[in-house]
């Protein structure tokens, strides 16, 4: 089980390089087209509908891996209550399990809007590029982001040992 | 109305046991809209509406060019962090302040106020000054609840001075302006380091051996401290400065919308990390790696908002509210204290962007329907939710610096900020009085250069 997590780890690596790359992108252009539009009057046209792109790019990229870690933003009132319960790796395992469950429903709803702007031919306004691809990242990365979650749910209730990061 | 009271109980519930916000509130959210169309959770036209409605709002948020303010000026404070401005800042504050009595709490407190202004986090900012504050005001022999309480005091401004996190998810889910939101929070925040530093002096007034003076700066090594900052000042004039519309004059004509501010922000942060040599390769991409998490987890949980926040207008709570309220004709104002005052309780026991991301789509309807300010609201949000981040039990920002600073026990901390949160609720009863203090600024922008 061990090499398989930590196979897990090394891959998680390549969506956030993804994304990283998509912000720093968004950094530059948002600066050269200020900068442009201000001096030489030429604002990069297509500046807003990249940004839309490379948002949704570096936001679900992560996803999954703000999933695994459990860095999803949530309320630890009654921790202490479960820790002292011993049943903190059993809700927390449910919970992870339910998450990604009921996941499944958002990644066909996402997976059918996307396949409607395919046969629509929905594309961006200036570089024409087909909105589909947003649609298909989008389903795509939820759904992994939903076998992440019922993964981490089930080493919570069976593998608790496996989760620790120092592995 | 009693489906959007249930629901709203259900989401309770399973905050409470821990399921990520983003799910208790998109689960809920969706059956609950299914409920209202189709008068079940199980009827199949109901999900079908629920579904589409869900579908939409991901593929929405997650393009939405408004939201990119969010990572950029997240980026934006990471990169100047790099620089080591936290101990510059602390530097410069204390080369100033520090011979007064009480003056290195005071430096801490403007030190942190400085570094708001860059960072839009509370806890980011308490958690940064303790590690740089909290030594020198022990080797000056401060008195622990002194030191402590001016760092989570000074700490809990980072949601207010701009740029702020919180005021963009606010501006988003209701949607206000979010350059005036920011531009709006610039002289509440001004405030609060001002009245803080009230608390500091009232503090020493009562117990002088609680912080006494340290050693007077010479003017050379004042102007030397100023000159390790004045980039980031100079960032920080441009960014606010762009938004407001400072440059807004001919030949320039340069007015910043809040993703442009962001942009420019972020990019001269990087910029002036990189001249200091403090960003290498594999720094520059934990920056970004660390803000494209953050960003990515707070739009999750701006999906979840906003799934819940249209089955709650589906259910008409809202309209309910307002409703009960002009039924009994209550007055709007003895409706706004009943509103703080929940902000307040809520406060002691949930974190702030839970709270708003609970209250504010049932809140804001009843508020503007009741003639208040959409922009002013969304400031005394925020006080509010600041005076919780100090308020017992459950203060965060106090048990952050318990967990950094490890030996002082939490009940030493509240006690010293006590002073601290009574300047806050003067600031708050000012702000919600005057309301001129907060609407000032934003409702002359753009109007310099003119």
């Amino acid at each position: 089980m061990k090499p398989v997590i930590l196979l897990a780890r090394r891959a998680s690596i390549a969506p956030v390089v993804l994304a990283a790359l998509a912000l720093f992108i968004l950094m530059v252009m948002t600066f050269a087209d200020v900068m442009l539009r201000s001096i030489l009057n030429a604002p990069i046209e297509a500046a807003t509908e990249l940004t839309r792109i490379l948002m949704a790019v570096m936001v679900f990229a992560v996803m999954p891996v703000i999933s695994a870690r459990g860095g999803h933003i949530s309320v630890d009132l009654t921790d202490p209550v479960f820790e002292r319960l011993r049943l903190h790796n059993l809700r927390d395992g449910l919970v992870h399990i339910a998450c990604g469950v009921m996941m499944i429903w958002p990644v066909e709803r996402v997976w059918v809007l996307a396949e409607r702007w395919r046969s629509y031919g929905d594309v961006t306004e200036y570089l024409s590029i087909p909105q589909f691809y947003v649609g298909w990242f989008i389903a795509a990365f939820t759904a992994i982001t939903a076998v992440v979650m019922v993964i981490t749910g089930l080493m919570h209730l069976f593998a608790p040992r496996l989760l620790e990061r120092d592995l | 109305m009693t489906a959007a009271l249930i629901g709203f109980a259900l989401v309770l519930v399973l905050v409470l046991l821990r399921m990520p916000i983003v799910f208790s509130m998109g689960l809920v959210g969706t059956l609950g809209f299914a409920y209202e169309r189709g008068g079940s959770i199980f009827d199949e036209r109901g999900l079908k509406a629920a579904m589409s409605m869900v579908g939409r709002q991901i593929t929405d948020t997650a393009q939405d060019y408004g939201l990119s303010v969010v990572p950029l000026f997240i980026l934006m404070g990471l990169f100047v962090n790099k620089g080591g401005l936290a101990r510059e800042l602390y530097a410069v504050s204390n080369a100033f302040l520090g011979h007064m009595r009480g003056g290195i709490a005071m430096a801490t407190v403007a030190a942190c106020g400085g570094f708001s202004a860059i960072c839009g986090s509370s806890l980011a900012t308490a958690a940064t000054m303790s590690k740089v504050a909290m030594p020198e005001m022990r080797r000056y022999g401060y008195a622990d609840s002194l030191s402590t309480a001016s760092i989570a005091a000074g700490g809990t401004l980072g949601i207010l001075i701009p740029p702020s996190v919180i005021l963009v998810i606010y501006g988003l889910l209701t949607e206000t302006s979010i350059g005036k939101l920011f531009i709006a929070g610039i002289v509440p925040g001004a405030l609060g380091i001002l009245f803080y530093l009230f608390a500091v002096r009232y503090t020493v007034w009562r117990n002088p051996a609680a912080g006494p003076a340290g050693e007077k700066a010479s003017w050379s090594e004042r102007l030397r401290a100023l000159g390790s900052v004045w980039a980031v000042l100079l960032l920080f004039f441009l960014v606010i400065g762009g938004l407001y519309g400072v440059f807004d004059f001919e030949p320039l004509n340069l007015t910043f919308s809040p993703t442009e501010a962001a942009g420019m922000g972020a990019m001269g942060a990087f910029l002036i990390a990189l001249s200091r040599g403090g960003l290498s390769f594999r720094s520059t991409f934990e920056v970004l790696k660390e803000t494209a998490l953050t960003a990515a987890a707070l739009f999750a949980v701006l999906i979840g908002a906003q799934i819940f926040s249209n089955f709650v207008n589906l259910a008409g709570l809202p309209e309910a509210l307002i409703g009960i309220v002009t039924a009994y004709d209550v007055p709007a104002f003895a409706v706004m204290l009943m509103i703080l005052g929940i902000y307040i309780i809520l406060g002691c026991v949930f974190e702030s962007l839970s709270m708003l991301l609970l209250t504010v789509p049932i809140f804001f309807p009843l508020v503007t329907s009741l003639g208040y300010d959409p922009v002013w609201f969304g400031i005394v949000v925020v006080v509010v939710t600041e005076i919780s981040l100090i308020t017992p039990p459950v203060g965060l920002n106090v048990f952050i610096l318990k967990g950094v600073v490890g030996d002082v026990s939490t009940g030493t901390i509240f006690r010293g900020v006590t002073p601290f949160w009574m300047a806050d609720i003067v600031r708050l009863a000012l702000i919600v009085l005057i309301p001129t203090i907060v609407l000032f600024l934003p409702e002359n922008m753009g109007a310099m250069g003119h």
